[in-house]
């Protein structure tokens, strides 16, 4: 065999040898134990931190907004998309014997014109498509710059849930 | 609390129409863009270099080593982009230990592996192996260790084993050929595969991203040619330069009727995706598209070279030119892969609403990193080309004059 042949093929053989001896030591001790992944990925994601806690564990305090809700046009919509984050809120909200929570527990009240808007505020991008297949209703729009802005009376600015009960809209 | 709220605005001020909440942010960025951009390069570098010796084509004798050293700098660092972009770099080795024989994405190792070990290495070994050896003999210290180790310690520089050598590389570049195309229009195929996407999902994309590759690594040997003679402060080989023009031009051509052939079909069949796309196209992706790629990249190009194929200025004009025209090429090349990989993450899958993309200086996804991933490569040529200068390559047939 002409030398640099033979040279070459040593030189692949080490190549594949070394390849084969770095795959052993260096391939993650859990890999292919369920498929071709980190069975320890599973475990590591188990472990992050949760921040939501999901409408249904809301009900066991706040019954009364859950029906309200179940009853309105946002029956379809998740408490915490307006409330934010609860699940430190569903886990201790109860130590609290008066009701009196402590900030970092409180949850958001979202009251003001802007946040009824971001769902709302009308939009010509946004067409007109059916939100909610099986009623086929649409998500209404509305210009919250004009409509019922301010009172006509006392010419003061007007939240929307001074009309539209948030929960049951 | 109130922080959700206003990180809720800040995301929806991005975006227009209606867009599913994994569409917000783009995933593929910049990186994403490089990765594609690099390997075109390479694949392109090398079926220039192949034209040369297959066809035996001794104008562009001259750019034969710069274009295979251009391939290889450009293919030890194609996978950083997508190396970096995976973010985790205690953990990135591992998708090179653990090989997957069905998955599109994982496939890219394979491709990459024959590529530069049984195809680029192996043919610049071959070509340079003869010479490797004579320069151990000739210089000392580091140089010379590194020539031998790189000769693999051979010695042997008889006739008959330079022969074998020849003929050895010449099957490497016949093999070479199908393998580049391979390698790009693998990467048109991870686009071109994914079906939910309307603006990726075309069988011609391998095409499309092989033609656009052959094109931006011609451009891209002539441009380094252009540059070397001019630091070296040598005389231009004008019939090479004038040889490689004129297969930019063709290639070229092909490169934009199967872009346009690919936008006709797509404006003929308007499928229900086609009015998104065509805000798109209008829209967010006018000033990449249409200005950059189009007239930049292709049409001022495409005239000039045009032109210059009837009727040719003085040689230090059509230097100039092809100077230009080459950078040109470059740039809208980039915006080609910019246009695919971030033009097909700004709609929404709900074909109701598109996102926007933004991109930081700095960061692991910034422009800083992506000049990194750009500049890395010629310094890695540098460092070649002073190893391995293919002007002081030792030639046997007489003839043929090496610059
Ligand atoms: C363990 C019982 C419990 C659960 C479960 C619970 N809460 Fe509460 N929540 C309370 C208590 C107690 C208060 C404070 C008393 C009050 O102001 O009425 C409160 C107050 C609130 C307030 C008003 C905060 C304020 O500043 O006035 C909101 C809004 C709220 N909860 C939303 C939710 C949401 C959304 C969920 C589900 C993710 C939830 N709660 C689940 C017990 C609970
Ligand atoms: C469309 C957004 C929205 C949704 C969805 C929503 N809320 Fe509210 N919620 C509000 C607003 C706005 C207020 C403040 C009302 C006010 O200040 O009078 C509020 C107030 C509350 C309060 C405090 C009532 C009070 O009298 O202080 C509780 C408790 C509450 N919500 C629980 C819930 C629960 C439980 C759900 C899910 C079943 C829910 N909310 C879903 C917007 C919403
Ligand atoms: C997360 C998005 C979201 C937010 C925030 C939101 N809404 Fe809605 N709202 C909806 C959706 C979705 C519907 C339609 C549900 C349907 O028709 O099935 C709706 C329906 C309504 C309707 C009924 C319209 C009709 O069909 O006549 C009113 C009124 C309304 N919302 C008022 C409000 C007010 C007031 C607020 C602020 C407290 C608010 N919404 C906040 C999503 C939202
Ligand atoms: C003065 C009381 C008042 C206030 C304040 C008010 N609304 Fe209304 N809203 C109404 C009444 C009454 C209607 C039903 C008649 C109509 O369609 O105009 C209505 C209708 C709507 C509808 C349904 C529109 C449709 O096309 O059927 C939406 C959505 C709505 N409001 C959202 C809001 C939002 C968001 C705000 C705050 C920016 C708000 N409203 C403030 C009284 C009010």
């Amino acid at each position: 065999m002409p030398q640099q042949i033979k040279r070459l093929v040593t030189a692949f053989a080490v190549f594949i040898l070394m390849f084969l001896v770095l795959q052993q030591v260096l391939k993650p001790n859990s890999f292919g134990k369920l498929g071709h992944y980190r069975a320890m990925a599973i475990q590591e994601n188990e472990a992050r931190e949760l921040h939501y806690a999901g409408s249904a564990r809301c009900t066991k305090c706040h019954d009364e907004m859950h029906t309200d809700k179940a009853a309105g046009f946002h029956a379809q919509l998740q408490c915490e998309v307006c409330h934010g984050p609860g699940l430190k809120h569903v886990l201790y909200a109860d130590k609290f014997k008066d009701g009196k929570l402590p900030d970092s527990l409180k949850l958001h009240k979202p009251d003001t014109r802007k946040e009824c808007a971001i769902c709302h505020q009308l939009n010509a991008a946004r067409i007109k498509i059916v939100f909610d297949t099986v009623n086929n209703s649409m998500i209404k729009q509305v210009n919250a710059l004009k409509h019922n802005l301010v009172d006509k009376h006392t010419k003061e600015e007007l939240k929307c849930i001074e009309c539209h009960n948030p929960h049951q809209p | 609390m109130v922080q959700h709220i206003q990180d809720l605005y800040e995301v929806l001020s991005k975006v227009d129409g209606y867009v599913y909440p994994n569409e917000i942010e783009l995933n593929w960025s910049i990186l994403i863009v490089l990765y594609p951009y690099i390997t075109g390069l390479v694949a392109g570098a090398f079926i220039l270099a192949s034209l040369e010796r297959i066809f035996n084509l001794h104008v562009l004798r001259p750019t034969y080593g710069i274009a295979l050293l251009t391939a290889l700098s450009f293919m030890l660092v194609a996978t950083m982009p997508l190396i970096s972009h995976l973010g985790k770099p205690f953990r990135a080795y591992e998708i090179m230990i653990t090989p997957h024989l069905t998955s599109a994405m994982a496939i890219f190792g394979f491709v990459y592996l024959w590529y530069l070990m049984v195809v680029l290495l192996l043919e610049i070994w071959f070509d340079y192996r003869r010479d490797m050896v004579v320069w151990a003999g000739e210089t000392k210290g580091l140089k010379r260790f590194l020539y031998k180790v790189l000769s693999l310690w051979t010695t042997d520089i008889s006739p008959k084993a330079v022969a074998l050598d020849k003929k050895l590389g010449y099957i490497v570049t016949v093999i070479g050929v199908p393998s580049a195309f391979l390698l790009h229009g693998y990467v048109g195929f991870i686009f071109g595969s994914i079906k939910a996407n309307p603006w990726w999902s075309t069988v011609l994309m391998p095409v499309i991203f092989l033609f656009s590759a052959i094109v931006s690594g011609i451009a891209l040997v002539m441009l380094v040619y252009i540059v070397l003679t001019r630091i070296r402060k040598l005389s231009i080989d004008m019939a090479c330069l004038d040889m490689i023009a004129s297969y930019l031009f063709y290639i070229l051509i092909m490169d934009f009727v199967l872009e346009g052939l690919d936008q006709i079909h797509r404006i003929y069949e308007a499928e229900e995706s086609f009015e998104v796309l065509h805000n798109l196209v209008f829209g967010r992706l006018f000033f990449t598209l249409f200005i950059m790629q189009g007239l930049f990249g292709t049409v001022i190009p495409l005239l000039t070279l045009g032109t210059l194929q009837f009727y040719k200025p003085k040689a230090l004009i059509r230097k100039g030119i092809y100077l230009v025209v080459s950078v040109l090429i470059l740039v809208g090349i980039f915006f080609m892969r910019w246009n695919v990989v971030i033009g097909g993450q700004l709609f929404s899958k709900s074909f109701y609403g598109y996102t926007t993309f933004k991109i930081g200086l700095i960061g692991t996804e910034g422009y800083l990193m992506a000049a990194v991933w750009l500049i890395v490569p010629f310094l890695i040529l540098s460092f070649l080309l002073w190893l391995l200068p293919p002007w002081k390559k030792h030639e046997d047939d007489p003839d043929v004059q090496v610059n």
